[in-house]
């Protein structure tokens, strides 16, 4: 575990368990939206892709932000944001949209190799930067954005969207509580039924626009989606694993690729591995249970489901007294408790089915808390460090894939560098 | 693995909106045409996503939300959607409303599961497209008074089309017919060495539809039925009398270049029984009445064949 993490573990430890004391059912934890005070914050989106384009929609839904400019290198994928979002200007070239000294912040959602470059340039041009996640395809790249956001005049933020997250915050100061108590083990999955190929019109763009299919810059699924998940399972231990093996194939779409399309890895924690371990599949030929994350512990086990949550009692664990009027859900032969965020408020009107799901997806979540570090000088999220630990816990994860050995994550890899 | 050059099919369809949306690709090369339809089923999970009235995160429910206490910016091609839903409106009489969520609630259409207080009775709803308010300039939308709520109902599915063609489209795909359900369709150009893609509107001897760079969508009185006091009552509320429609028609189809216009009209009609008079000629419309008699009637009635004339590549169902 790095000094920071270590801090931040006590910090939140102690702050959960106070919470928890306190409250006879769970902490309020839905976020009002950032205050609006004065003229908008201006922000420019580079990188128009479907990332971009739900950052776009969210964004919107922020009356104390307006997106004045958006940014794409791909002329159709340029046209196609301008016509969805009213009021902004195009660019084509991130330098040009970083010359505008109106625009206060840019969040960038380009290709993962083009991040280090644009995130640089941001920074220099003395933008508050919100840097999508997994940073870098890298390390020396991670950690020179790491470097460059050291040295910031503003908010540096990385799109590790579960730190954010109002039903992951609550489980977590579960998780932190008696409530879950020994850790066991850990799995988690990422299934959905995709090529991961997106069209392209004009073949001279085609190794551009499918780079996640081109293996000199792809991260693979562990990477590019494993660096999400298992930054929630480090933001709730703790700690970051210490090796990782791992094992991919092409298992169903035999297009010529070279990426895996199917992908399982072991993550494993404590010193010399010899504390619990984290299950992860990976893949894109089936998309049963889709994604999600589960803790399970002596007392109990979590799933988290992004907008759900829930909690699996052992039939041995103390009650609560607030479970008599919990919420449940029936899984075969297993009850789930809902985790429902701003519970205590909803349980006084009787109105807690009503809480089931979240409000917003979470991208909203972690872009809001983004607006507020600015507007607000509220702490940041998830900064650059976090964002280079998690993207390079996701890299060794890719290269275990790729060589199918046994991958060391040191402390000194992780190391501020 | 791949089919021969010049005659690749590609088949993708995505499970969003209650119902399964599916697209048929033809063109050169599979793994091109899989990568567009793919884009195409994620364009209409996107709009489920952002449109669903069941979704507490959907963009619709923080409109229902926030639209009373203050205006809501939009994307534009929500805001298209919403003034598109005005046009029908205004064109059709009022017989297409896309504000009869409170009303629905009355009359028990919906599951016990939604957030909103349920309305004494249809009289007090808060009802009425002149309760919404679209400004176009700040791209704007916002609720004259507390308790309306905005129920899209199959004009989600004509968006998730528009968005869908326009992927379609951009990737530069020639040849596609995309469908929701059966009864909302949209067809890019037409079938290799056809004049246009034939969806039949029902089995047996229904006419046939012949669409190119056309959209089609069909709505009947049936589908969902509720029971009071005895009577049987369709899913379609009539919005002037804030009550089910109890036309005699059994089917309307509208045929129009907007998917979106397609599905106002195709709903109006149904309330209507009839044609609205204000509908514009480009909108084409097939009606089957009580008397089992289609009527075809628009400047393009020659895109409706009648019964039993040729092989259809695609069947309705009278759903909505």
């Amino acid at each position: 575990m790095s000094e920071i993490d270590r801090r931040e573990f006590l910090v939140n430890a102690v702050g959960a368990a106070g919470a928890f004391a306190a409250l006879s059912i769970v902490p309020d934890v839905l976020p009002a939206a950032p205050r609006v005070s004065g003229a908008p914050l201006n922000v420019g989106v580079i990188g128009i892709g479907r990332q971009g384009r739900a950052i776009l929609g969210e964004l919107a839904k922020i009356d104390a932000v307006r997106v004045t400019a958006i940014c794409d290198s791909d002329s159709s994928r340029l046209e196609a944001g301008l016509r969805r979002a009213a009021g902004t200007e195009g660019f084509d070239d991130h330098r040009k949209l970083l010359e505008k000294n109106d625009i206060a912040a840019v969040v960038i959602a380009t290709p993962t190799h083009q991040h280090k470059q644009i995130a640089i340039d941001a920074v220099q041009a003395g933008k508050h930067v919100y840097l999508e996640a997994p940073i870098a395809h890298t390390a020396e790249d991670c950690r020179e954005i790491a470097r460059a956001a050291r040295g910031a005049k503003g908010v540096f933020a990385v799109g590790l969207e579960g730190r954010s997250n109002p039903v992951y915050k609550l489980a977590r100061s579960f998780f932190r509580s008696d409530a879950v108590r020994d850790l066991i083990s850990m799995r988690a999955q990422h299934h959905q039924k995709s090529s991961w190929r997106v069209p392209v019109s004009d073949p001279s763009r085609e190794k551009a626009m499918n780079w996640k299919l081109d293996k000199e810059v792809s991260i693979g699924l562990a990477g590019e989606l494993g660096t999400h998940q298992f930054d929630v399972v480090h933001w709730y231990v703790g700690q970051y694993p210490t090796r990782v093996r791992g094992s991919g194939s092409i298992r169903f779409h035999q297009d010529g690729r070279e990426v895996a399309d199917t992908v399982a890895c072991d993550l494993a924690f404590g010193e010399g591995g010899g504390g619990a371990h984290l299950q992860y599949m990976a893949t894109l030929a089936n998309s049963f249970e889709g994604r999600h994350e589960v803790f399970h512990g002596s007392n109990a086990s979590i799933k988290l489901a992004w907008s759900h949550g829930w909690m699996f009692k052992e039939a041995d664990a103390p009650t609560q007294g607030w479970e008599v009027y919990a919420n449940r859900q029936q899984f075969h032969n297993d009850e789930g408790i809902t985790l429902i965020a701003e519970a205590t408020k909803l349980a006084s009107q009787g109105k807690l089915k009503e809480g089931v799901g979240l409000p917003h997806p979470s991208l909203y979540y972690a872009l809001a808390d983004f607006v507020r570090s600015i507007t607000e000088g509220a702490p940041v999220v998830a900064g650059a460090e976090e964002g280079m630990r998690a993207t390079l816990v996701g890299l060794a994860a890719q290269q275990a894939v790729l060589t199918g050995q046994t991958v060391e994550i040191t402390q000194e890899m992780l190391g501020a560098g | 693995m791949l089919a021969r050059a010049e005659d690749a099919v590609v088949r993708v369809a995505a499970a969003a909106m209650g119902t399964r949306f599916e697209a048929v690709l033809c063109g050169r090369d599979s793994a091109s045409l899989r990568a567009a339809g793919e884009a195409a089923m994620e364009e209409i999970r996107d709009a489920d996503a952002r449109y669903s009235l069941f979704r507490r995160d959907s963009l619709l429910s923080h409109i229902n939300r926030t639209a009373a206490e203050r205006p809501v910016r939009v994307d534009r091609e929500t805001f298209a959607m919403l003034a598109c839903a005005m046009e029908v409106n205004a064109l059709a009489g009022g017989a297409f409303d896309i504000t009869l969520a409170p009303l629905m609630r009355v009359w028990k259409f919906h599951d016990g599961s939604s957030s909103a207080a349920e309305p004494a009775s249809a009289e007090e709803a808060a009802v009425g497209m002149d309760l919404v308010e679209l400004d176009e300039v700040e791209c704007t939308v916002r609720f004259k008074r507390p308790g309306v709520s905005l129920d899209l109902g199959g004009l989600a599915k004509g968006a998730a089309l528009v968005g869908a063609a326009a992927v379609l489209r951009q990737a530069g795909v020639t040849s596609a017919l995309v469908h929701g359900g059966t009864s909302s369709v949209t067809a890019i150009g037409a079938p290799p060495g056809r004049d246009g893609w034939r969806v039949q509107l029902g089995r047996d001897a229904a006419p046939v539809v012949v669409l190119r760079d056309m959209s089609l969508s069909v709505s009947a009185p049936s589908g969902r039925i509720v029971e009071r006091n005895g009577e049987r009552l369709g899913h379609i509320i009539d919005p002037r009398t804030r009550a089910p429609a109890t036309c005699g028609i059994a089917m309307a189809a509208a045929i129009d270049e907007s998917p979106l216009r397609a599905e106002g009209f195709s709903t109006a009609m149904v309330v209507l029984g009839a044609r609205p008079m204000g509908a514009p000629p480009e909108m084409t419309s097939v009606i089957l009445g009580g008397d089992g008699e289609y009527r075809v009637e628009g400047a393009r009635a020659d895109l409706v064949l009648g019964a039993g004339r040729g092989r259809p590549d695609h069947e309705t169902e009278h759903m909505n």
